[in-house]
């Protein structure tokens, strides 16, 4: 059994703690004045950022884990605050006196620790990581995020479905199509409506362009981290390239707010050229890396993720695939009917999840040739009053997208989300020991996890 | 190798629909007058991500591929805010990263400025006030110029910047 996320909600007078796995869902009744649950953690180590989430965000005490730090609440971060609780109305809060985060780390002789973050070097996301080292050599590392914490669970509770649609779209602008799917597949569900299979293609089709996009960009990136500045240059102008295509398709270069209940007739003549030429692109690209010799003396054997730790650890998406896990929400007949085709690597390494991209843009490009061929306008009516818990998942172009939500007299009443990325950072440990400090940023990119959505 | 070369020289210079290319080379050319006239010919600019959805910094990524190339004009994306003129910052100003954010302007040396990047940081975008944020963050920095958009495209960065050296 995978398991898949762990949270909870407030009922009237307990708690519930619902454990999603892909074969059923587990959830217990909590006594609310003292509550206390079993930890998972022993058995599946990934649940043990959801359970100490939830001690944050509730106040539930998690028996027998192995690690009790906060998660979400930094160094100042009041204490004894628990704002997932419906009682707790605050819309600011100060500063509490800072307490030491105790990072996790190795002692002996000779080894230090270096610390990274949360503003790094580039562009990019602020996060932390903490290092410990025996020379260069890395001995450890831990992962310590949540900077970017929003509280968007929170900030959704009592608004409409359709008002909260914005803010959805805009968790993981790399990933907004799929958010926005996952959204939309939620209230379609709550309404009792069926989506036409037009709009079902039409958003199935922004979606792969959004993977493009993504991959592209990595391809660029983790080439540049192994020193190979060209092919950034190469794949950033191809990459440059879809996101004026999907500015083209929707009007958006992220294609925010793109997914409605309406879908006009594309302009499939000019995304049918762009389709071939980026594919006549691309093969010119795998072919030409592949003769590089130094940059596949950095990918293979670097930053390894064992099929049995991956599969220990539940990882998805890309991270997943690479090290042999057959995971991808798109098995299904809807997908394999229009030409998917489940793309794994066996060797775990930054190689691996490098050529998986290549592979995936391939497929991707013929999926939006077979859902293009239904360009026919098309509508759904929705309106709401709506009850219920629903969820959804969908795949982003990290991995697995798990979202739901309780709904009730058409206003949220819980919002939960898992970005693929929450899973995939309590991974990204496995891969150190045995590599150079230098070779971390290759590592992380060649996963290139989100920070904004794993923080909310 | 060869094929490379080949590939290179005939791709040779990519070109842009005409109306883009000549706007876009407008915006290039007045900023490179103004770096040049106000920073000796170097803006140094330190990018900060203070709880963005991370589009705003893709677009900022974007002003280095090939069709904009931001850094032939003398703009440069630093690691360190001590090698900061302009402190370039995204996203909603969170509780998490409020005294980070602080910390890295307090880093940069005078004179300095900060441009906010995007509708998040002013509280323009679709989020609303959280307990977990600190927005906007012009109550807490002294802003110099904003650069609407959610997120701004890279020409719109582009100009952006251009308007912000001409106000300074
Ligand atoms: S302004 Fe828009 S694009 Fe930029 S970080 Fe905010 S939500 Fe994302």
């Amino acid at each position: 059994m995978r398991f898949v996320a762990r949270f909870a909600k407030e009922r009237q007078s307990s708690f519930e703690v619902i454990t999603v796995f892909d074969e059923k869902t587990e959830i217990e009744q909590i006594d609310k004045a003292d509550p206390v649950v079993e930890t998972i953690a022993t058995k599946y180590p990934a649940a043990i950022w959801f359970e100490r989430k939830m001690h944050d965000d509730f106040g539930i005490r998690i028996e027998g884990a192995f690690d009790h730090r906060p998660l979400v609440h930094q160094e100042r971060f009041p204490k004894d605050i628990h704002p997932m609780r419906k009682d707790f109305t605050e819309q600011s809060l100060d500063f509490a006196e800072y307490r030491p985060y105790k990072y996790e780390a190795i002692g002996g002789e000779g080894v230090f620790e270096v610390s990274v973050g949360p503003i790094h070097a580039g562009i990019i996301e602020p996060g932390h990581f903490h290092f410990s080292q025996a020379g260069e050599d890395i001995l450890h590392q831990e992962v310590r995020h949540f900077y970017k914490y929003r509280a968007i669970e929170k900030m959704v509770e009592g608004m409409d479905p359709l008002q909260a649609a914005p803010i959805i779209a805009r968790i993981s602008g790399n990933e907004s199509v799929a958010y926005q799917i996952a959204w939309r597949d939620i209230v379609v569900q709550a309404l009792g409506t069926v989506l036409p299979n037009a709009l079902l293609k039409r958003h199935a089709l922004l979606l792969e362009l959004e993977r493009i996009i993504h991959h592209l960009t990595d391809l660029g990136f983790i080439s540049n981290d192994a020193g190979f500045a060209a092919a950034l240059a190469f794949c950033s102008k191809l990459a440059e390239e879809a996101r004026r295509m999907m500015k083209h398709l929707t009007r958006h270069r992220f294609g925010f707010d793109a997914i409605t209940f309406e879908a006009d007739p594309l302009d499939i003549g000019a995304l049918g050229q762009w389709l071939d030429h980026l594919q006549e692109q691309m093969q010119w690209f795998r072919e030409w890396v592949i003769d590089i010799p130094s940059l596949w003396d950095r990918f293979d054997t670097t930053g390894i993720l064992t099929p049995y730790k991956a599969k220990k650890y539940d990882t998805v998406g890309i991270v997943a695939r690479a090290s042999g896990m057959a995971v991808d929400v798109r098995l299904n007949p809807f997908y394999l009917e229009h030409g998917f085709r489940m793309q794994t690597q066996s060797n775990g390494d930054v190689a691996a999840r490098f050529k998986l991209r290549l592979d995936e843009v391939a497929n991707s490009i013929e999926m939006m040739r077979r859902f293009m061929m239904d360009n026919a306008p098309s509508t759904c009516k929705v309106q709401s009053e709506a009850k219920g818990s629903y969820s959804a998942f969908v795949e982003s172009s990290i991995g697995e997208l798990f979202m739901t939500a309780d709904i009730k007299n058409g206003k949220i009443e819980r919002f939960f989300v898992r970005d693929p990325s929450f899973m995939n950072w309590q991974a990204l440990h496995l891969m150190m020991p045995g590599n150079i400090i230098a070779d971390f940023p290759l590592i992380n990119k060649s996963c290139d996890l989100s920070y904004a959505g794993n923080d909310l | 190798m060869i094929r490379f070369w080949e590939k290179r020289a005939k791709t040779s210079v990519v070109t842009e629909h005409p109306e883009l290319e000549t706007q876009i080379d407008q915006i290039r050319r007045s900023i490179k007058d103004e770096v040049k006239r106000k920073f000796a010919g170097s803006l140094a600019i330190r990018m900060v991500d203070s709880g963005s959805c991370n589009a705003c910094e893709a677009e900022c990524n974007a002003l280095s591929n090939p069709y904009y190339d931001l850094e032939r004009l003398g703009i440069r994306f630093v690691a360190s805010p001590r090698h900061a003129d302009v402190m370039l910052l995204s996203g909603l100003l969170t509780f998490n990263m409020y005294h980070h954010v602080m910390d890295a302007w307090a880093q940069i040396p005078e004179p300095k400025w900060s441009v906010t990047l995007g509708d998040c940081p002013l509280m323009n975008a679709p989020f609303q006030k959280s307990f977990a944020i600190k927005g906007p963050v012009a109550e807490h920095l002294p802003v110099a110029h904003h650069i609407p958009g959610c997120p701004p495209d890279p020409e719109t960065i582009m100009q952006g910047l251009l308007e912000f050296l001409k106000k300074i």
